[in-house]
């Protein structure tokens, strides 16, 4: 709108001759457009960007430091020592107490991750029927979930206390001798994947009920006619319709599985400085991770560490991608097989 | 190592409020910025970081009585464990230290690679109060290149805490001379009545292997490390005599194979699983917490004999040290300067039993014995002033805890359950040993 009064005042000029207002006023339009189109083209990148920056301030940088780290000598008083190149690499794998760290995680990932899942299966499905107060049991599977782990790991050291623990005392009722849940391998790793399992259950019984949900009712109630049971139907019709969200609860579980730490932390404190049992019993990958950088201050090993748990988490994050794209191929494969099917038996009957 | 639990709540609130930290890299006591040192009238905030059972909390009262535009926020940490962590993890960050740290002396020997990141105390005058300390006390705080980083606060000479109606039960001597005087000796003594004890009772002598183990290593001259610094473990005939000697009455059944700062809550001190236990100065106050916590009281029966096997020793004992990274250098050193002058030590050695590193504290609590109402009336500050009497320094290497906790510990705590001879411990103790330490 301002810029009408040059305009008028420019009409005398002589025609075919641009007047320098109308060029101005061209430019000034030339510029809100390619602003506009800048806008177009810049702005969605834009509004992305805070998670990009976020996340390559939070993400990426210490990736790629944690690298620059893991290839020098660190101790963690001195700081930055020599170039060492793959050497730190070497030594960690090289370390009985690395590997023994993966077979514990990767021990204590199955403990929790199977029973885990089944208990949440089978909730899921109870909370799925016509239940009297529904909300009420929904809400109060998700319950233990609200307790931090520290608190969980509170709890449970003292129910997994090896001398007067609430456990041994009942098991101590039917005449088993008590367990040594902090000594023996298997016994504590039951005792911290019982931690785990406390604490996901419900968390994950809520996302497969939500998947269920999904499940049509006529395919249950034309099942239910036809003559299924509860357990057929279960198997046979919800199972099947929720794979994808099983692939996704259990990928959440293994990245959660691989880097447990809390609760093995405070298993037991003060033994051997918390790292996880007099004898490593159930040292995680991460716990040895915080005890090379923390306890034996070495950064340079623990950057090492991180860096092959990284790998690891990455490798097994392959695989369980490999493995959903092979059901959802599947799945279409299925559907477009049975599509054809109908249609051909459609073309049949018409002819 | 100086470590004690209240309850093991508090502690684990605590240990989580340290993971916290690791976990975030965060730092949480920072100095207030703006204040001038000297504050002419200026509100001055001092932070202080301690660990355990450290008894300081009516000195600060006491001393921001004393200087109203000084404000001290405290923190303390759980278990030395806890605190070693933390302040290592700070260093390293290079920032987040309080004001004022403690430091123990089981750590001191890392420390002192990275002595020039602390205040050299001397330009605060601490040469002129050099005499104050037991000399091997001012020793310790003393860099290679003579800079003096920490004030001693107090020192741990051991002594042995025993519990008298176990001892009569046992028909052995129960009280405090009759205790001192049965186990005059060397550790073949102590270990000897702790067979006689066994076959009476069919219990167990002391809780676990790791703190005997713990106090015939500090009370040689040298201990893990040689005096000019080189590793002193493999081929150490006399630390390997030691080693048997406590192998052989452990595997005998005389170690009650407790979890060492648990003591299954408190529990075992008071239904008789023991009946000694190793007590340096700030053990009793960690005794007397855990006993109670266990639902034991001064009628539980645990005393405090004048007398330790095989001659003085000496375990933990801290410095108060200021980082580089403090904004209140002199306010700080001003603080620390009065909370280790003898007269505060003695307060603080009625708060918590911790033992004064000054002479004349000593002198003091050895010439007016106050009895100890807990452990039978002992009159504990006047037997610590006699088991301080002859302790040598032990140079402490920068692994010294870690071999201590993690190379002896896990062989030592497979003897308390039998899974091992001594051969295979002492093995297993030098394969850690070369794992852990290089």
């Amino acid at each position: 709108m301002t810029d009408t009064l040059p305009r008028t005042a420019a009409a005398g000029d002589a025609p075919g001759t641009p007047s320098p207002a109308d060029a101005n006023g061209r430019t000034r339009r030339r510029r809100r457009w390619s602003l506009s189109r800048l806008d177009m083209a810049a702005s969605p990148y834009l509004y992305i960007a805070p998670f990009f920056v976020l996340f390559a301030v939070t993400g990426l940088f210490p990736l790629v430091y944690t690298l620059v780290v893991s290839l020098h000598d660190w101790p963690l008083l001195q700081g930055q020592g020599d170039f060492v190149g793959l050497e730190n690499f070497a030594t960690v794998l090289g370390d009985r107490f690395f590997w023994n760290s993966i077979g514990n995680t990767l021990s204590i990932f199955l403990l929790s991750t199977i029973p885990q899942l089944a208990v949440a299966l089978v909730l899921a499905s109870i909370l799925d029927q016509h239940l009297k107060a529904r909300t009420f049991w929904r809400m109060s599977v998700l319950l233990p979930y609200v307790v931090t782990p520290v608190a969980v790991a509170l709890i449970f050291t003292n129910v997994f206390n090896e001398q007067s623990g609430l456990v041994n005392n009942l098991i101590g009722l039917v005449g088993i001798d008590p367990i040594q849940w902090k000594n023996d391998v298997l016994a504590s790793h039951v005792a911290i994947a019982t931690m785990v399992n406390w604490r996901w259950t419900g968390y994950n019984t809520l996302i497969l009920l939500a998947a269920m949900q999904a499940v049509p009712r006529d395919l249950h109630e034309s099942a239910a006619i036809d003559g299924a049971g509860a357990a057929r139907r279960f198997f046979s019709i919800t199972i099947p319709s929720i794979r994808p969200t099983v692939i996704f609860v259990i990928i959440t579980a293994t990245i959660g599985g691989l880097q447990i730490f809390a609760e093995p932390r405070l298993f037991d404190v003060s033994n051997a400085g918390g790292i996880g049992g007099s004898q490593r019993q159930f040292q995680t990958t991460v716990l040895y991770l915080w005890e090379m950088a923390f306890f034996r201050g070495d950064f340079g090993r623990a950057a090492a560490i991180a860096w092959l748990l990284f790998l690891l988490i990455v490798a097994i994050g392959l695989v369980n991608f490999a493995i959903s794209r092979r059901i959802a191929s599947v799945e279409t494969a299925r559907i477009s097989r049975r599509a054809q099917r109908r249609l051909a038996a459609h073309q049949g009957g018409t002819r | 190592m100086r470590l004690s639990r209240a309850t093991s709540a508090a502690s684990i609130a605590a240990g989580t409020a340290v993971l916290a930290l690791v976990a975030s890299g965060c730092a949480t006591d920072t100095a207030t910025g703006p204040n001038e040192p000297g504050g002419n009238g200026k509100q001055i905030e001092l932070t202080i970081t301690t660990f355990g059972t450290f008894g300081y909390e009516a000195l600060y009262e006491e001393y921001m009585d004393l200087n109203p535009n000084v404000r001290i926020v405290a923190n303390n940490i759980d278990t030395g464990g806890n605190a070693r962590t933390d302040v290592f993890t700070k260093l390293g960050a290079g920032s987040g230290l309080s004001d004022i740290v403690a430091l123990e002396e089981g750590w001191l020997g890392s420390i002192m690679e990275v002595s020039d990141r602390f205040v050299d105390l001397r330009e605060y005058g601490i040469e002129d109060r050099g005499s104050d300390w037991v000399d091997w006390k001012y020793q310790q705080a003393t860099d290679p290149d003579g800079r003096v980083i920490g004030y001693g606060t107090d020192i741990g000479p051991e002594g042995i805490c025993f519990n008298g109606p176990l001892f009569e039960e046992a028909g052995l001597p129960s009280d405090r001379e009759g205790v001192a005087e049965l186990l005059d000796g060397g550790w073949d003594r102590y270990f000897e009545v702790g067979a006689d004890y066994l076959a009476e009772t069919g219990r167990a002598w002391y809780d676990h292997s790791g703190f005997v183990w713990n106090a015939m290593v500090n009370q040689l001259d040298e201990g893990y490390y040689t005096s000019s610094g080189e590793l002193n473990v493999e081929g150490n005939a006399e630390l390997r005599a030691r080693f048997d000697q406590l192998a052989e009455a452990t595997l005998s059944g005389q170690s009650a194979a407790q979890s060492a700062w648990d003591w299954n809550g408190g529990q075992s001190f008071v239904d008789g699983t023991f009946a000694t236990f190793i007590c340096p100065g700030w053990m009793l106050g960690v005794l007397q917490g855990n006993t109670e916590a266990g639902g034991g009281s001064a009628d539980t029966g645990w005393d405090f004999a004048d007398v330790f096997p095989g001659g003085a020793a000496n375990w933990g004992g801290a410095f108060l040290a200021i980082p580089e990274t403090s904004n209140n250098k002199e306010e700080a050193a001003k603080l620390a300067d009065w909370l280790t002058q003898p007269e505060q030590q003695i307060k603080q050695f009625e708060a918590a039993g911790t033992f004064p590193s000054t002479l004349e504290a000593q002198q003091e609590l050895a010439a007016n014995p106050i009895p100890n109402a807990f452990f039978n009336d002992a009159p504990v500050g006047e037997i610590l002033a006699g088991r301080a009497e002859g302790v040598i320094a032990q140079f402490k290497g920068p692994d010294d805890s870690l071999i201590q906790e993690n190379v002896f510990g896990p062989p030592l705590q497979a003897l308390d359950r039998g899974e091992m001879t001594a051969d295979e411990a002492w093995a297993e103790a030098l394969q850690l040993l070369n794992e852990l330490v290089d």
